[in-house]
């Protein structure tokens, strides 16, 4: 444990020191989460479009609607926003706590075992080897390989930031800190309940919308609010307005967020009291929304306009606006009322997306877009492909959780008129689902926007490394010359 | 002073509060529940399912039906599933214990099929489904399940094997031709027509007022009958 005596402390490294440490282990983690990124997006525009056109690529089991929708989850929560956010973990323990990056090879190795773990995972869901529980997908098979590599990344961030030669100052530091913190829980939890030790009945659904409310709160949501409160003060130049309002909301969040997951199965068959914990717990997730809200929004206000935009500011704004919009709507959607519209509808996964792909998946390319350009020590090679990649991505989550939820209104309100036979709801729902397979084409092309300026750029870098190479491998050697 | 400690411990004991109310304390309460037994036939329920719905119930499972299809009653004060005629009682965790896992679903682009064994009891009417729900009804999203059959050639001289789908003119194969469900396909229309969950208990006793039978479901007595099979 760092000790709290400054003077004890090593001299904090330089940041060209601390990017170049850093720069093999979380470049690594960015690229394979580019990877699974287009991966998904694939997937995702694949299954919207069997939504509503059932004929399409209906010859093979393994594009079955109910195996891609399930795989692209997973694809995008451990192959992209997990990634994101472990490369983000370790870059941001690395700079804030001012100590270089350790165990390197460990970490890189670890990675190559995780995305190999995840496409066993990922490649099982679409042979048709799921767990059937909704949030735990992945076939036991794929699980212990990811428990073991996730445990190892996250084991090393950990020591890193035992390392660090500064004490803790940042709020994004805290959120980290809790994401490590969490990981553990939450990987032990899916791993023995889904393969080793499986619940009987209702109680493994139950613990499946645990494991997911946990996941979106303290693995994903913590990162992602890492990300929030360490790039807008320093993208805006204004610092965080309010430290106690910070710590706050953090405990806030930490009390409130775990236990709103049953909320999902309103009406089912569990107990009363299960249900109504989701439902308060749900509500009460009104209070940190709004703390952090109040804390982060007076930064975009009072934003520099001498400095120069960054890029990346588009992101993390839009990011923030969905992560403030979802605990609201979370919390109106918990209510009999609209519930009693709302549930089994397209709302449900409308609010899902807004939380994965508007407040984390939109923070964790704003860090993609933000890190890359600092760890290879050059901006991207095509700004024009930079600033459509934001302007599309953002328009795609937007369109998505739009008619997605417009859909789910109309598709409720149509389900609770008894009298109109259910095919006539499919019918109604049909255009809203045309628009969200709009949206997920318009997000797979930003998406691929951004692997091809990532592309342009290792292949720059690429070059460059080859021409040195080359050269000092031409150059003879001192002593070799003769004299 | 170092906060770090504290930010790791508070978090754990967050997550610890939240596992122990959410995840233990159902399962010290649901986990070991017992199944009820029906008077009058001194049956348990939920029935046993038969081997090939069992198989059937893995074959659910790996098409991933669950992402369109749920199976759960709400309520009557919870939304109109049952005035939609999709059971006639909410369900209860009682209804599940014979499922691993229990494939609830949270999602309705097809129907609730928590009673679909009650509303369907013909095995070529769910075949025709599953290979290709437009023959039931034009128009249908529901995906054409093709890997669940075979097509193949009729052998000369030979007739159609009795196992055939009796397709309309429309969907059906060319002459010489055959579409015949594989196992996976038969076991799982065994699982679909076990899908009941009507048995009534203290738990949900006593049941809604009683429907026509419009729905295709059968009227309500207040008994303690077992789901007919």
């Amino acid at each position: 444990m760092a000790s709290s005596n400054p003077p004890t402390l090593p001299p904090r490294a330089t940041p060209d020191e601390l990017d170049a440490a850093g720069r093999g282990p979380v470049l690594t983690l960015l690229v394979a989460t580019v990877g699974w990124l287009v991966g998904a997006g694939a997937l995702a525009l694949i299954a919207a479009i069997k939504l509503h056109a059932p004929g399409f690529l209906a010859d093979s089991a393994w594009l079955a609607c109910g195996r891609v929708l399930p795989a692209t989850a997973n694809a995008f929560v451990f192959g992209f926003a997990t990634q994101a956010g472990l490369g983000l973990a370790l870059w941001l323990i690395s700079r804030l706590g001012g100590a270089p990056l350790v165990g390197r090879g460990g970490i890189i190795v670890a990675t190559c075992f995780w995305n190999l773990g995840l496409a066993i995972g990922v490649g099982g869901i679409l042979l048709g080897d799921s767990t059937g529980l909704e949030g735990m997908e992945l076939p036991r098979y794929a699980t212990p390989i990811l428990a073991v590599a996730g445990g190892v990344i996250v084991a090393w961030t950990a020591a890193n930031f035992l390392a660090r030669r500064e004490p803790i100052r940042h709020v994004a530091e805290w959120y980290l800190l809790g994401a490590l913190a969490a990981f553990p829980w939450l990987v032990a939890t899916a791993t023995l309940l889904t393969g080793f030790l499986p619940l009987r009945g209702v109680v493994a659904v139950a613990t499946g919308a645990w494991f997911l409310q946990n996941l979106f709160t303290f693995w994903l949501g913590f990162l992602a609010l890492a990300a929030l409160f360490h790039f807008l003060p320093q993208l805006t130049g204004a610092p965080v307005p309010s430290r106690s309002l910070a710590v706050f909301g953090f405990w806030s969040l930490a009390l409130c967020g775990g236990a709103a997951g049953l909320n999902r199965f309103h009406g089912g068959p569990f107990p009363a009291w299960m249900i109504s914990v989701g439902v308060v717990a749900s509500v009460l997730m009104l209070v940190p929304t709004l703390a952090v809200a109040r804390n982060l929004f007076p930064l975009l206000r009072r934003h520099d306009r001498t400095r120069p935009p960054a890029p990346a500011l588009t992101f993390f704004r839009a990011s923030l606006a969905a992560f403030t919009l979802a605990g609201i709507l979370g919390a109106a959607n918990a209510g009999d009322a609209a519930r009693h519209v709302t549930q089994f509808t397209l709302v449900t996964p409308a609010l899902d997306q807004l939380t994965l792909w508007g407040f984390v998946g939109l923070a964790m390319l704003g860090v993609v877009h933000d890190l890359v350009p600092r760890l290879v020590g050059r901006a991207w090679p095509s700004a024009r492909l930079a600033r459509w990649h934001q302007r599309l991505a953002v328009a795609g989550v937007a369109l998505l959780v739009v008619s997605l939820g417009v859909g789910g209104v109309v598709q409720g309100l149509a389900l609770n008129q008894s009298a109109l036979p259910f095919f006539a709801i499919v019918q109604r729902t049909v255009p809203f689902l045309g628009m969200a397979t709009l949206a997920n084409l318009i997000l797979l092309t930003a998406n691929c926007l951004l692997a091809v300026n990532l592309l342009r750029l290792l292949a720059q870098l690429g070059r460059e490394r080859w021409a040195q190479f080359a050269k000092t491998w031409l150059t003879p050697l001192p002593e070799e010359v003769d004299p | 002073m170092n906060r770090a400690p504290w930010i790791a411990f508070g978090v754990s004991l967050a997550l610890a509060a939240s596992w122990l109310g959410l995840v233990l304390v159902p399962q010290l309460q649901l986990g070991s529940e017992p199944m009820v037994v029906i008077e009058a036939t001194g049956q348990d329920y939920p029935l046993a399912r038969s081997g090939g719905a069992q198989a059937g119930a893995a074959v659910y499972r790996a098409c991933g039906c669950a992402v369109c299809h749920t199976q759960q009653v709400r309520p009557a004060a919870e939304g109109g599933d049952l005035a939609r005629g999709w059971g006639r009682r909410r369900t209860v965790a009682r209804d599940y214990l014979r499922d691993e896992p229990p494939m609830l679903g949270s999602l309705r682009l097809g129907p609730d099929l928590a009673n679909l064994g009650a509303r369907e009891t013909n095995n070529v009417t769910l075949l025709f489904k599953l290979y290709d729900a437009r023959i039931a009804t034009p128009g249908s999203t529901m995906p054409r399940f093709l890997w669940l059959f075979t097509k193949r050639r009729v052998p000369a001289g030979f007739a159609q094997s009795p196992e055939a789908l009796p397709l309309p003119p429309a969907f059906a194969p060319p002459p010489g031709w055959e579409v015949v469900p594989t196992d996976d396909a038969r076991a799982l229309v065994a699982y679909l027509r076990s899908l009941q969950s009507a048995a009534l208990f203290y738990e949900v006793f006593p049941p809604v007022k009683p429907r026509p039978a419009t729905n295709g479901v059968a009227p309500v007595s207040a008994t303690n009958t077992p789901p007919t099979r």
